[in-house]
């Protein structure tokens, strides 16, 4: 019954959508948007969804592939290529409705058998899939008839209609994967809103119009995504208007953009996470009045402030207030440098040790000068801290050791769960499995109780009891401070003054599909 | 001389040999692991496991250099590991942007720098010799990524005049190679100046000038003339400051060239598109030199390389 409630609501949704949609022309004067620049940081290496694991590169398979629903940045499921979902009694089984009369641009259609073939491959060992972790509970999926298939489970998994909506189960015609092989992630045919024109590399991917795309026909005829690394140099070609839309421009200049009457800028709350992780097993951290101590030693708001300038927000739990399971927490942690110190007399904390810091370099907003700010607030309270700045994969390499040969104590990382979903956030860093070398758990927090509520959570289907058990989850962590909470980013997005209804999302993507211009 | 061609080509080879060597150890030695790069942060271990295999990085270093050597001699420098296309495809794709780039600079750099360093030479202690000194010294002292925004800020932002990045006509070009030419042009015209100063209070100089030749005959054919190969090795020694300094100009501009490739990749420890990309550098600057060598001959008779 309630699965059926969710049907009747994914289905309102999509009469919502088409009303909103057509809402967003009802104005007849409105022409059509030829071109459409887009400034970007990186340039594409793959457009295969099953292989991409970036965000703004997963954002352009979107356009191209389609998925099989759509996270609306309210966290609700929107029909694509799927039209909806049951899910049997003991949550093994669930059974997904495939939209009929759907081809892909090249014209082969899309059906049960597409669908079948698409999972066989991210499930597909020798296939590269590095997202596959989060659609493993799924052992196989068969053909029911030909719009039908049914996901067998290995264990249930109440949030995967929003892991289905990833771009990692988006299909790719059957006809392109015979025709190039693996070769496809250079030669994306989907059925999505846009076709791939030409990708000139390490330049600009150019799509157009997809006319025969099964959904409302899109505004904009043509996207130029031009590959442009330097921030400062994308927030000057937005200025001087040779770009419409700047993909994540620097912190620092928000204010600057939003005083130019040219440009607007978009910052909607993330998913991700910032914090200082801190060893649970091993060095003075293993305290936990020490762990304590230390979140009340910073000052999370001023970090904020000072060295964001406000494009991110502290954390009041331990996921993101966007994803379904948070709750702000009774218990907080201000910045009281006096109760830290008293926590940390109470733990008889030896003064004279000197506590080690990292921290990567340029991978999230300022990360380095949000650990300096760290440091110098730990050492305020007589914590003697060193600083080691490391470039991304030999920090990744540092922190994936396991705790036999880990060095880490204090180490500061970002997590930015790819669904609407706590789980992503709560069972992929917390639990005893993903402990490195297994996973990024680099906290090394492992908590047989804590572990049993993330199962139990995901067993659950009924969705108001499943919440209560994330948040109690929550509440153990919370208290057990595996980390020093630090910050929610906010994804931030410049664009024309001209452009109304872009589409951006917490999950940091954006869509360009249905917007117009004045 | 074409056999002192062909010998000097043939002595590159061990200089690429040692250049392998060195790169393919160095790389390697470097934390960080390409397969854990590549599949992301939330990854699980049999998936990070699965793609070093795939790369072949599970096997024995010496084994895989005696791998790429061996396809390397098939002028085959294997596929990226971030894209996973040829790395010859991803050279390909911008080399000629990267040459394009570095040959405007030179040709600017000489355009601008050799009269600004003859005139100084020519005038030396007057104010102009003053004003060509202090802006080559700002053109050594200016960091590229610096002199890059600020043009971009001036020429972009509030004129409106140029691109601030990117590629398609003419105007894209402009900044960037300026910006380029900038460093090298403050280096030869110091180079000039200092040694036109020399060669005019030599005896020949002095001996022209009292046949009753004209200023500009003696600047320009005697002068300037024996001033060249000292000018032209700086040229072909700041060509490698160029390759590097392609690397920010092309990050500032949005420019795709090799520059860019090569930062790219080593960040993402893409190990064979480093390789091929360095080795690509190191051959056009052994190229190059090759070239100043053989325009000693052109410039001065007296060298013969037979």
């Amino acid at each position: 019954m309630k699965q059926f409630r969710r049907l009747k609501k994914l289905g309102l949704y999509g009469l919502l959508l088409a009303g909103l949609c057509a809402a967003g022309i009802a104005v007849p004067a409105q022409a059509e948007i030829k071109v459409l620049r887009i400034g970007i940081g990186v340039d594409a290496d793959t457009l295969n969804p099953q292989e991409q694991t970036t965000t703004l590169i997963q954002n352009m398979c979107d356009l191209i592939y389609d998925t099989l629903f759509f996270q609306k940045p309210d966290g609700t499921l929107e029909p694509r290529l799927a039209t909806g979902y049951d899910v049997s009694d003991d949550g093994l089984t669930w059974t997904l409705h495939l939209r009929e009369g759907v081809t892909f641009s090249d014209g082969s259609a899309f059906n049960a058998e597409v669908m079948k073939q698409t999972f066989d491959r991210i499930l597909n060992p020798d296939l590269r899939v590095p997202l596959r972790f989060a659609v493993s509970m799924v052992k196989e999926c068969t053909i029911v008839d030909e719009h039908t298939v049914a996901l067998h489970l290995k264990f249930p998994f109440a949030p995967l209609a929003d892991a289905l909506s990833m771009t990692l189960n988006a299909p790719i015609s059957p006809k392109a994967l015979e025709e190039y092989g693996e070769d496809v992630r250079q030669h994306p045919v989907g059925a999505g809103p846009y076709v791939l024109e030409e990708w000139v590399q390490g330049d600009r991917i150019v799509m157009v119009r997809n006319e025969d795309y099964f959904g409302k026909k899109p505004t904009v005829e043509k996207i130029i995504w031009k590959v442009v690394p330097e921030v400062s140099t994308r927030e000057a070609m937005l200025r001087s208007g040779q770009i419409d839309i700047c993909y994540k421009p620097s912190p620092a200049n928000v204010s600057g953009l939003k005083a130019d009457p040219n440009v607007q800028v978009d910052m909607p709350l993330d998913t991700r996470t910032i914090f200082m992780g801190l060893n649970c097993q091993k060095g003075v951290t293993q305290d936990k009045l020490v762990r304590q101590a230390f979140n009340y030693a910073v000052d999370k708001e001023a970090i904020v402030k000072k060295i964001l300038f406000d494009t991110a927000v502290p954390m009041d739990a331990p996921v993101s207030p966007i994803v379904f399971g948070h709750k702000t927490m009774d218990k907080q942690y201000p910045y009281d440098p006096d109760k830290a110190k008293a926590l940390l007399d109470k733990a008889g904390f030896d003064y004279d040790t000197v506590v080690s810091m990292r921290t990567p370099n340029g991978r999230y907003l300022f990360d380095k000068q949000v650990s300096q700010a760290v440091q110098a607030y730990l050492q305020a309270i007589g914590v003697k801290v060193e600083l080691r700045t490391y470039d991304w994969p030999t920090y990744v390499a540092g922190l994936l050791k396991p705790l036999e040969e880990s060095e880490l104590e204090v180490f500061l990382l970002g997590w930015g769960p790819l669904f609407l979903d706590a789980d992503m956030g709560l069972y992929g860093q917390f639990t005893c499995e993903v402990n490195p070398p297994k996973g990024l758990g680099a906290a090394f927090y492992c908590n047989p109780e804590y572990d049993e509520l993330m199962k139990r959570s995901r067993m659950e289907l009924d969705n108001e009891k499943r919440k209560e058990l994330l948040v109690e989850a929550s509440r153990m962590v919370w208290e057990d401070c595996p980390w020093i909470w630090l910050h929610v980013e906010k994804f931030v997005i410049a664009y024309s003054q001209e452009i109304q209804d872009l589409v951006v999302t917490p999950t940091e993507k954006f869509y360009p599909t249905y917007i117009s211009k004045q | 001389m074409l056999r002192y061609i062909i010998k000097r080509l043939f002595y590159t080879l061990p200089v690429l040999l040692g250049i392998s060597l060195l790169l393919f150890f160095m790389l390697r030695m470097l934390p960080g692991d390409p397969a854990q790069v590549l599949a992301g942060q939330m990854a699980s271990s049999e998936e990070v496991e699965m793609i070093r295999h795939q790369l072949g990085l599970d096997q024995p270093v010496l084994l895989q250099y005696v791998h790429f050597l061996n396809r390397l001699a098939h002028f085959d420098l294997g596929r990226s590991a971030r894209t996973q296309n040829p790395v010859t495809q991803e050279i390909w794709a911008r080399l000629p942007n990267t040459l394009l780039l570095a040959v405007l600079a030179i040709s600017l750099a000489c355009l601008l720098g050799i009269p600004a360093g003859i005139i100084s030479a020519v005038k030396p202690y007057s104010w102009l010799d003053y004003l060509m000194t202090s802006a080559a010294l700002f053109g050594i002292s200016m960091p590229v990524f610096w002199l890059g925004l600020m043009l971009v800020l001036i020429f972009s932002v509030t004129l409106h005049w140029l691109p601030a990045g990117g590629t398609g006509s003419w105007k894209h070009l402009v900044l960037p190679s300026f910006t380029l030419a900038m460093f090298v042009m403050a280096f030869i015209a110091r180079m000039t100046r200092s040694t036109m100063l020399e060669i005019l209070s030599q005896d020949y100089t002095t001996t022209a000038r009292s046949k009753g030749l004209k200023e500009k005959v003696v600047i320009v054919k005697h002068a300037l003339k024996n001033a060249m190969i000292p000018i032209i090795t700086v040229i072909g020694l700041q060509f490698g400051m160029l390759l590097g300094g392609a690397v920010l100009t092309e990050t500032v501009f949005a420019w795709p060239g090799l520059g860019r490739l090569i930062v790219d990749s080593i960040l993402a420890r893409d190990y064979a598109v480093t390789q091929g990309a360095i080795l690509v550098f190191g051959l056009l600057y052994v190229l190059v030199n090759l070239i100043v060598d053989l325009l000693y001959a052109v410039l001065d008779p007296r060298i013969r390389y037979d």
